[in-house]
């Protein structure tokens, strides 16, 4: 067993071959390289399976035994400071790297395909590579000092994928925003662990912990400076995690690829910030402003990310507000110190948003054939519609993914969030109020996003169908200036091409009949390992290839089984579910008395009102989202439903909805004050110091030098070539410099007298 | 002895036929690495790293009624700048294949330069150290007024005066610290070392060399040569100026002020401390203003350097740690950023940032190494920036010397250049590479770098990555030699 254990070192390191050999190779033979491209996706699959079996192998025996390794070596040795390299296995290490194994696995199989028309792709699997790497890294860690060190590998990780396609001006400055606002966090990371350092003088988790309470305990310590550097310390938490004031750069990262938005941005990166403040709970309990502070600003989150989910047109921003919304939940829960639950929908949340990420994409995959490459046609939600019946195993993934984040019974989100729910109850009604406000919100938002895809019709038809351009939406010109027409006899030559995608797509409107895209499968590369076969017929729009949709059927798996290991059985007696098991030693400031056993006669009624709060979110969704294809160019429901209300001369309610629509729209105008004050602020002072520098410190520079020549002209001017004037001069100027001398000689007499 | 190979053997470029550039290309190459190899195989022989002392010392009487000695010697402090020195060199040497024009001066003048640096970094004696530092100004001059862009003459001008008024100092501090005391002059660094004077004059002196020091370092508010240089020079030399000529003003710093001045050092470190944080905080916010790429990098180096003086001030066995390995770190990147520059504006003939754009699609080595060592320069962990700036930072937090709210305030503006530091070097990257731009006529053809640049490049980041990640490479080079230096401080308290 002990073995096991000592070679746990290698976990973070194993993916990591695949992205130097690819680095190395792309740098000094691009071409040999680039012709190998398949071939390197496989060693990242099969390095990562076997960490994938090593930490699975890790976790059984923590169950087991549940005891904690560490393991260190010294990185640097000085007599005076030293800084130490280990491992650090527990609990919260063998699920944060099954979690990060397994989806990370079933996105690279999903990306294999999805980018395999990318000309990046062997970047794209470097990249992914290397984030592994430096997330299995963050989550072994056994020290301050390494966690800061992968924890700023994975914001760059991040960074190079959000701008992977860096043509697009947006992507790039959506990356830099990313790593600027990631950055300010990482700068309280770094101010709290010089201060955690200075305080206690250990990086050491263990050891920190213990000498901090002590302490705390004895009161030998500012309790200010200490609480200032627990504050510094959960601001990186708050930038990595996508929480209030530092949310900005979340739905922004989804410029990247939309696998690297359900490994990185939904399932394991802002889980890094969770993972921290629940690595370093030991320490923030001591604090309760601080712990009351996490729990506040994780209430705040939760309820901003479920109203700016509200009326986001891109699919993938409003998926990206309810991840802020999910790690809200979690931060909730930290902060009520309830840490079972935050890890356990930390787990459920993790699977069922990397589900309908990897939905997204497939989606995602088939409109843009249709509508164009641009993210603003082909992730609008208000040109899809109707996908159901084009593409139905993405649609039962994707709602299987929307059930279990809404909190669905038998899916792996409800069981977490409602004991989520359960305990804030306990800890404050107010939250357990806007928590359970947000978890019908969460219902109609995710709703929202479902029926607006995949009900209805095909909105891109329509548009074009009903010539309506007036719209604030449909100016976009999708489709250029021309008329619909008659485009049979140009039909096999334009069929070739894929800007005349719309089209063929209107042809097939037209004559109300599917064609078999025989040039389209051609250029499908397939991996024809599963029954799908490769003569297949597409159907327009297509679903997405078989190896997508295979990672997606596994995941699928998840969300319905996952639930599982936090579901007490409780007929034995005793609870028997897996994750209190694994995570019994640690702290449960909520249970402490009473409840530790599980009641169903308690359970019961609470579950049944979040559902009740669910479905009632679900209803309202369908209720305004089910009409809209009757009248298409209300495509917005809210639209619709204001302009009822008009009729009935119900203004303020009409305004307060306005309001809100506004206020989600524009993502709370926060963005655009981030933009106003803090950008422009840097920028103003760039410009100042800039200007500064230039007319002030450098001019005086310039002046000297421009005095100085003009005193030469002028002396030369002023002396003509009469010599008695320059011993004159020379005269008065040596005089002066005796005078000078002298009376520095007296200061100097005096002041060694 | 090593010193004066260079500049030896180049005389003899001069000697050689006219025979193209090829010839005298070749041949500095090869002096260069033959250089190179001498100076890593004495260290590697004859050094031992645990003895702080002097060691492979030379000792000539050279002008017998001055008592002025030819005394050179290594110890823990210059190993690490003279094999960056070396380092540097060949690679600038190599970087400048493209120079044509008058090549044989030009590389007349970088051995010259080679030998200057290495001599100042190696004498033992305060003359000489004086007269080695003049011998580089002058093939720097040379070749910034020779080789330079449009504004180059002024820019030198403005170099030559700068850094001559600083030597003025430093001739006034040396012949003071000389003449001091006794009859003969004494210029001997090891015999000075072990000296004390009175408080008054011991500031006036310190206050001379910081001066002479600040403008070669630079210090605030004596940096406004350095952008006009950098935005000026041709690369090889930027990347001669940033990587080692910046490093002389911080090594000055720790041989001179340090070690034969440490009372007046200790009454000095804080306004260092300040002047330090100050710079971090300032140059970033400059660098977002310049329109200039290669101005834009040469004040992120002004706020790099804030590092090593905040390091230096801090008088902790960390603090002194830190800063030398900021200075070989440094050293390393921004001669790699300078030489980067370099070879995107040769494709681009473009020096402005907002002229350029979709760069990475052309040029995506290039690009690739451009991300990567902007993330060194932005101290990303894994690279030498960020160990070096870490144990500066460390070396702050456990100093004794300040209290507890200074030292708070201290780290917090620092850790604020941490964050102005991305803001700059991101957006430079993304205005140069990021978004797509067509390219018209003739400029649209572009070679990727080739194997050259790819060598010298990719042999500046090995040991980027190699310090970042084993920093006890280069911190075990000077660990004794900083104890030595900074138990004087603590002996001085003691007898207080």
């Amino acid at each position: 067993m002990e073995h096991t254990y000592q070679y746990s070192w290698i976990i973070p390191f194993v993916p990591l071959p695949v992205p130097m050999l690819i680095g190395v190779g792309l740098l000094l033979f691009p071409t040999a390289t680039k012709n190998l491209r398949r071939i390197w996706a496989f060693p990242s699959i099969f390095l990562l399976s076997l960490v994938m079996i090593f930490s699975v192998d890790l976790s059984i025996q923590q169950i087991n035994m549940s005891s904690i390794y560490q393991y260190i070596w010294s990185w640097t040795i000085n007599n005076d400071f030293s800084f130490e390299f280990g491992h650090f296995i527990d609990p919260l290490t063998s699920i944060m790297s099954i979690l990060i194994t397994t989806v990370g696995i079933l996105v690279l199989f999903y990306s294999d395909n999805y980018m395999s028309h990318d000309q990046g792709y062997l970047r794209f699997f470097a990249y992914m590579s290397f984030f592994n790497t430096s997330m299995l890294g963050l989550v072994t860690s056994s020290n301050l000092i390494q966690i800061y060190i992968f924890w700023e590998l994975v914001g760059m990780c991040s960074y190079l994928l959000i701008g992977f396609w860096f043509t697009r001006p947006s992507a790039a400055s959506a990356c830099q925003k990313a790593f600027v606002t990631n950055r300010v966090g990482d700068f309280g990371l770094l101010l709290g662990i010089l201060g955690l350092y200075w305080t206690t003088g250990s990086f050491e988790f263990r050891d920190l912990f213990e000498i901090f309470n002590n302490l705390i305990y004895n009161k030998e310590v500012n309790f200010l400076f200490v609480t200032l550097c627990a504050f510094l310390l959960f601001g990186g938490a708050v930038a990595k995690s996508a929480q209030f004031p530092l949310h900005v750069w979340l739905p922004d990262a989804m410029e990247g690829p939309t696998p690297i938005s359900a490994l990185i941005h939904a399932a394991t990166m802002v889980a890094a910030g969770i993972f921290l403040v629940a690595r370093l709970l030991p320490l923030f309990i001591a604090i309760p402003y601080i712990m009351n502070l996490i729990s506040f600003i994780g209430i705040i989150t939760v309820l901003l990310g479920a109203t700016l989910a509200l009326a986001q047109k891109d699919i993938k921003k409003s998926l990206a507000y309810s991840t802020m919304s999910q790690l809200g939940y979690m931060m909730l829960a930290l902060g009520m110190g309830s840490y079972r639950a935050a890890l356990f929908h930390l787990i459920t949340h993790a699977y069922s948003k990397a589900l309908l990420f990897l939905g997204s994409g497939s989606i995602i995959h088939s409109m843009e054939a249709l509508v164009g490459y641009a993210p603003y046609k082909s992730q609008n939600m208000a040109l899809m519609g109707g996908l159901r019946k084009h593409v139905p195993i993405t649609k039962t993934a994707f709602l299987l993914g929307t059930l279990s984040l809404c909190g669905i019974p038998p899916l792996a989100c409800f069981w977490s969030k409602d004991e989520i729910l359960n305990d804030s109850w306990l800890y404050s009604p107010i939250f357990a109020i806007i928590a359970s406000f947000t978890a019908g919100l969460t219902a109609f938002y995710m709703f929202r996003i479902y029926l607006l895809t995949f009900e209805g019709h095909l909105n891109v038809r329509f548009q074009n169908y009903s010539g309506k351009k007036g719209n604030s939406f449909y100016s976009i010109s999708l489709w250029g200036k021309e008329e619909p027409k008659s485009i049979k006899k140009s039909f096999p030559l334009v069929a070739l091409l894929k800007r005349n995608n719309n089209e063929r797509e209107r042809t097939s409107f037209f004559s109300k009949k599917t064609y078999r895209m025989d040039t389209h499968v051609t250029k499908m590369p397939f991996l024809t390992i599963f029954p799908f076969g490769p003569t297949k017929t597409f159907f327009y729009p297509h679903e997405s290839g078989n190896t997508m949709l295979f990672s997606m059927l596994i995941l699928v798996l998840f969300p319905l089984f996952v639930g599982a290991i936090g579901i007490p059985f409780n007929q034995e007696g005793n609870n028997l579910d897996i994750l209190s098991k694994l995570l019994t030693p640690s702290i449960n400031l909520l249970h402490q008395n009473s409840n530790h056993f599980f009641d169903w006669y308690e359970f019961l009624p609470n579950a049944t009102f979040s559902v009740s709060i669910t479905f009632f979110g679900i209803f309202i969704a369908a209720f305004l989202y089910k009409p809209f294809y009757s009248s298409f160019q209300n495509w917005n429901g809210l639209n619709l439903f204001t302009k009822r209300v008009n009729k009935s001369q119900r203004v303020l309610g009409d305004k307060i909805i306005n309001l809100l629509y506004d206020w989600s729209y524009n993502r709370a105008y926060i963005d655009a004050f981030y933009a106003l004050s803090l950008t422009q602020w840097i920028r103003g002072l760039a410009e100042l110091t800039h200007l500064f520098d230039r007319r002030v410190i450098d001019g005086i520079t310039n002046g000297v030098g421009i005095t100085s020549f003009f005193v030469g002209e002028g002396l030369k001017y002023v002396g003509g070539s009469r010599i008695s004037f320059y011993l004159l001069v020379y005269l008065f100027y040596v005089l002066i410099f005796f005078f000078i001398l002298n009376s520095l000689f007296k200061l100097f007499f005096f002041s060694l007298v | 002895m090593i010193v004066v190979f260079p500049i030896a053997t180049g005389f003899f470029i001069f000697f050689l036929p006219h025979r193209g550039n090829k010839v005298t290309r070749g041949y500095t190459i090869y002096i260069c690495v033959l250089e190179l190899l001498l100076t890593t195989y004495a260290f590697c022989y004859h050094f031992e790293l645990d003895d702080p002392l002097i060691q492979l010392a030379e000792d000539y009487k050279w002008i017998n009624f001055f008592g002025f000695y030819w005394r050179l010697g290594i110890d823990g402090l210059s190993l690490g700048p003279i094999l960056l020195t070396g380092f540097i060199t060949t690679l600038a040497t190599l970087a400048a294949w493209p120079v044509t024009r008058n090549s044989r001066l030009f590389y007349f003048l970088m051995l010259a330069m080679y030998s200057g640096q290495i001599g100042s970094f190696a004498s033992r004696d305060l003359l000489l150290f004086f007269i080695m530092w003049e011998l580089e100004l002058i093939p720097v001059y040379l070749l910034l007024s020779a080789w330079g862009g449009k504004k180059r003459l002024y820019s030198a001008t403005k170099f030559i005066l700068y850094t001559a008024g600083g030597s003025v100092f430093l001739l006034i501090g040396v012949l003071g610290i000389g003449l001091y005391g006794s009859n003969e002059p004494t210029l001997n660094l090891e015999i000075l070392a072990n000296r004390s004077y009175p408080v008054a004059l011991e500031i006036l002196f310190y206050i001379g060399f910081l001066i002479a020091f600040a403008v070669k370092s630079p210090i605030i508010p004596l940096h406004t040569w350095l952008p006009d240089t950098h935005g000026e020079a041709h690369y090889s030399t930027c990347m001669l100026l940033a990587g080692i000529l910046l490093k002389m003003g911080a090594y000055g710093l720790v041989r001179i002020n340090m070690e034969l001045l440490p009372h007046a050092h200790s009454l000095f470190s804080p306004w260092l401390i300040i002047v330090g944080t100050m710079q971090i905080i300032y140059a970033a916010l400059t660098s977002p203003g310049q329109r200039n790429l290669k101005k834009r990098i040469a004040y992120s180096s002004v706020s790099h350097m804030g590092f090593i003086i905040i390091g230096i001030g801090s008088i902790t066995d960390t603090g002194l740690s830190g800063a030398i390995l900021q200075i070989i770190s440094h050293g390393f990147i921004s001669a790699a950023l300078f030489f980067l520059a370099g070879t995107s504006y040769d494709r681009i003939r473009h020096g402005y940032l907002d002229e350029m754009g979709g760069l990475a699609i052309p040029i995506p080595k290039i690009f690739t190494l451009f991300s990567i060592l902007s993330m060194a320069s932005l101290a990303l962990p894994g690279m030498s920036g960020f160990v070096a700036e870490l144990i500066v930072f460390f070396g702050i937090i456990t100093s004794q010397k300040y209290f507890l709210i200074a030292k708070i305030l201290i780290t917090f503006v620092m850790a604020i250049g941490m964050i102005l530091t991305p803001i700059y070097s991101l957006s430079m990257l993304r205005q140069m590479f990021y978004g797509y731009k067509l390219f018209n006529g003739v400029n649209s053809y572009f070679f990727d770098s080739g194997p050259r640049e790819l060598f010298v490049l990719i042999s500046i980041l090995l040991p980027v990555l190699g310090i970042g990640i084993y920093p006890d490479f280069v911190l075990s080079l000077s660990v004794d030699k900083v104890e030595a230096i900074l138990s004087n401080f603590f002996i001085e308290n003691f007898h207080e």
